[in-house]
């Protein structure tokens, strides 16, 4: 299954530069379409589709989100085991595994590095093995990030 | 998506610099899994008996784990196949890090290369599309700075496995290197991607892997977790000298369990055994000549797991492990920062050569891993070297003016260097002992201590029995990570898999070198789970964890739905086994010549230390092992009945 667009497209190619998997194409200004070999189902396009030309992969239409709006990985330090998958699983590579010495111990966790670059897919949340990844309003995220890293 | 492989490989013609992309049939993955298994798989039916290892007709895979990806905890290892230029055996090496998950990413389970380039070039895939590159810029850099110079052009997330010029080189004991200095060591395969002008794979793909049962994987993985985080008091590390002083002297062991080693392994990493090995006789020193007596306390303590922590600044974990038995160092000098040393390089480059200056055990394996050379195979050929010199059969001229003396650092890094810029001496030991030892001649031989040309690890055969067994029997030989008595009793496959004998909880150390049926069975069950597990992409460190509490047959099975019993799984590892055993025999390796050489037996037995009087059997051993597998007993090899039932034929 795949995301697909609809004739409501004008083409304005948000969604392609928004898709991590390089799988949507079209000319400017002429409707897009999806390559479902390449298609993640990552949502992005549909967040991002200002005229809810974006169906999702059961058929069913996307609300744009503003940006400021997409929801953020926030990350539980006490139950994750830092295995990295979500990582892994992060199609854009905003999440990164501590790489600096914390003032506490040398144990790693993986933190949002690139706040910006995050779609929202929620990947690492639904990959997690452990449920230590939970999808948050951004507000709330950047504040626990912050005093994560310092912890 | 339901499935946990992506039913496709891609094969590289070097040749002629064409790709093609092959889907796989399902019944392939249902007898062999990917990983280890689909490369024996490809690498037995494709390539031409008698292929060159450095020639055209060599294939090189990439393998991912089967249950990479899946949910699966300790599930990220991949494998590296090839004919060995070191042995000319079945050659695999096996690597944590990132790159396992990234080649599903691209949407391939393997990626194969076969040919001969003319010119460098380097492999590039974003998401399926692959394209090969110039790689002209990147040849005659180290292994850290060409993936970094990768990693700049085409981002952070992408995963990068790469030469040094060790493999440029061609040097026979070089790997392949990932994660700025993880490295695929054994078999060395790193020349065969040298040969074939392969720089690097640069693998940045987006392609979701899948599982049959999500919600299962994830619950079999918190239980998993549940275990690894069962914190133990270890104090000091400088407890374990005195442990390994007592096991030692008692004549009466106890199984062990594998959870007070990954606590030991989460707290310190491997080197977390440094000196309890030196102490207990499980670890060779001075070329496989010396005991525990050569290197006492009071020398061992320099490489005490402590004084290794101390420079720890952040673990290191590979993709799906919770454990994070590695670790980034802070070090003085040239490198800034380093991958924390393995135990393996540690005493290969410490004990086996007399070695005790941490220091230069630092800075040499990240000289290594840059080079991309074997730690292993680097410091067991140095310490020939030294006691090829100590005994007179190479001179002060031979060696260009070094002092090859015992524990003489200098010397050590000097020749190291020279080995993997094959300068002088260099030149003649950067293909590892056996080779070595051919040209230098004049009695050499005896101290070049191999199996079927690979020097053995860090694991003395003398103290675990196992190890012998394992280094001379297994279609890739010198390999310590494929069983074990030791690894036995961690596993404990007799809880799953019917049949199995289980350890008394009190045995006599001298009942180890007993030969029986057991013993048979416990090696083969060891080879088969090894080889399963390779296919899966697991990790040794958490099967130590025991198969119970790290599911390895659950995951198997949540994440494909195929319902099988551990002793069908175990099967599967069987068929794996006796595919790169039949490999060997369609190209003419003889079994028997790969037995280890005969001062790592003990057939002169060592006349003090914790291995005194120790002399293992391989001879009267491996009939009963090769017996276990429907192999001929006195051959080693596959019979066609076997082979048939196996359905390899």
């Amino acid at each position: 299954m795949s995301y697909t667009i609809t004739e409501k497209c004008n083409g304005c190619g948000a969604c392609a530069r928004n898709c991590p998997a390089v799988a949507i194409s079209g000319e400017k200004k002429k409707p897009h379409t999806i390559d479902a070999s390449l298609c993640i189902e990552c949502g992005a396009c549909g967040r991002i589709c200002p005229h809810a030309a974006v169906l999702d992969a059961e058929g069913a239409s996307c609300m744009m989100i503003k940006r400021s709006g997409w929801l953020k990985p926030d990350i539980m330090l006490e139950s994750c085991v830092a295995c990295g998958i979500c990582i892994d699983a992060c199609p854009v590579g905003c999440l990164v595994l501590s790489e600096l010495p914390r003032k506490k111990g040398v144990d790693a966790f993986p933190y949002l590095k690139d706040t910006k670059a995050c779609i929202g897919c929620g990947f690492c949340s639904r990959e997690c093995p452990v449920e230590a990844v939970v999808m948050q309003i951004p507000v709330k995220i950047e504040k626990v990030a912050a005093s994560g890293e310092s912890a | 998506m339901n499935k946990p492989y992506m039913g496709k490989i891609l094969m590289v013609d070097l040749s002629n610099q064409t790709m093609t992309e092959e889907a796989i049939p399902d019944h392939v993955y249902e007898q062999y899994l990917s990983g280890m298994g689909l490369g024996a798989y490809i690498l037995y039916n494709r390539m031409p008996a008698g292929a060159d290892p450095l020639g055209p007709e060599n294939i090189l895979g990439f393998c991912s784990g089967f249950l990479t990806g899946t949910g699966s905890l300790f599930s990220g290892r991949w494998t590296l196949v090839g004919k060995s230029p070191l042995t000319g055996c079945w050659g695999d090496a096996n690597c944590g890090g990132t790159f396992s998950p990234a080649i599903k990413h691209c949407g391939f389970d393997a990626i194969f290369f076969k040919g001969i380039s003319p010119k460098p070039v380097y492999l590039y895939i974003k998401n399926s599309k692959a394209t090969l590159k110039d790689a002209a810029d990147i040849w005659g850099h180290d292994a850290v700075e060409t993936e970094e110079i990768l990693k700049q052009q085409y981002g952070q997330k992408a995963a990068v496995a790469v030469i040094g010029p060790a493999g440029e080189k061609c040097s026979l004991i070089s790997g392949v290197c990932s994660d700025k200095g993880r490295i695929a060591a054994r078999s060395g395969l790193g020349a065969v991607m040298g040969i074939k002008k392969l720089k690097a794979l640069v693998l940045d793909g987006v392609q979701r892997i899948g599982a049959h049962d999500p919600a299962a994987m994830k619950r079999l993985s918190r239980h998993c977790a549940k275990w690894v985080r069962m914190p133990l008091p270890l104090t000091s590390g400088s407890v374990f000298a005195r442990v390994g002083s007592f096991l030692r002297v008692t004549p009466v062991v106890f199984p062990q369990d594998g959870l007070l080693y990954a606590n030991i392994l989460k707290k310190w990493g491997t080197g977390g055994m440094n000196q309890a090995s030196i102490e207990m006789g499980d670890s060779p020193l001075k070329n496989w000549s010396g005991s525990n007596r050569d290197f006492p306390l009071a020398k061992s303590k320099k490489i005490n797991p402590d004084l290794i922590k101390n420079t720890e600044i952040v673990k290191y974990h590979c993709y799906s492990c919770p454990l994070g038995c590695g670790g980034i160092c802070a070090t003085k000098g040239q490198h800034a920062h380093t991958h924390k040393p393995e135990y393996e390089s540690i005493l290969a480059l410490g004990g086996l050569c007399m070695n005790e200056d941490l220091d230069s055990i630092f800075y040499l394996n990240e000289l290594l891993n840059r080079a991309g050379m074997d730690t292993i195979s680097a410091g067991a050929t140095a310490a020939f070297a030294i006691e090829c010199y100590e005994k007179g059969i190479l001179t002060k001229e031979d060696t260009g003016g070094l002092e090859l003396t015992w524990g003489n650092t200098e010397s050590l890094v000097a020749l190291i260097k020279k080995m993997i810029n094959r300068e002088g001496i260099g030149d003649l030991l950067a293909d590892g002992t056996k080779i070595a030892a051919a040209k230098i001649g004049k009695g050499a031989i005896e101290f070049a201590i191999h199996a079927g040309g690979q020097e053995p690890a860090m694991h003395d055969g003398r103290n675990d029995p196992g190890f012998n067994v394992h280094y001379s029997l297994e279609p890739s030989p010198g390999r310590h990570t494929l069983g074990a008595h030791l690894y036995y009793e961690m596993f404990q496959l007799w809880k799953c898999v019917k049949g199995l004998p289980r350890p008394s909880l009190l045995y006599t150390k001298a009942s180890k070198y007993k030969i029986n049926s057991e013993k048979a069975q416990t090696a083969a069950a060891c080879s088969k789970f090894m080889s399963l597990a390779n296919g899966a992409g697991m990790c040794l460190f958490g099967l130590f964890i025991g198969v119970k509490r790290v599911p390895t047959f659950d995951w198997l099975n949540a994440a494909t739905g195929w319902q099988l019993t551990p002793e069908e799984y175990m099967a599967i590892g069987e068929r794996i086994q006796t595919l790169k055993q039949a490999f060997n025999i369609k190209h003419g390796v003889e079994p028997r010549d790969n037995f280890i050489s005969s001062r790592a037996l003990g057939k002169v037995p060592q006349t003090e230390g914790a291995n005194k009087g120790r002399f293992v059997d391989v001879e009267k051993l491996a009939p009963g092992y090769w017996d276990q597998f429907g192999w001929d007993t006195t051959t080693g090899k596959p019979k066609e009945e076997t082979l048939r039932k196996l359905k390899i034929k």
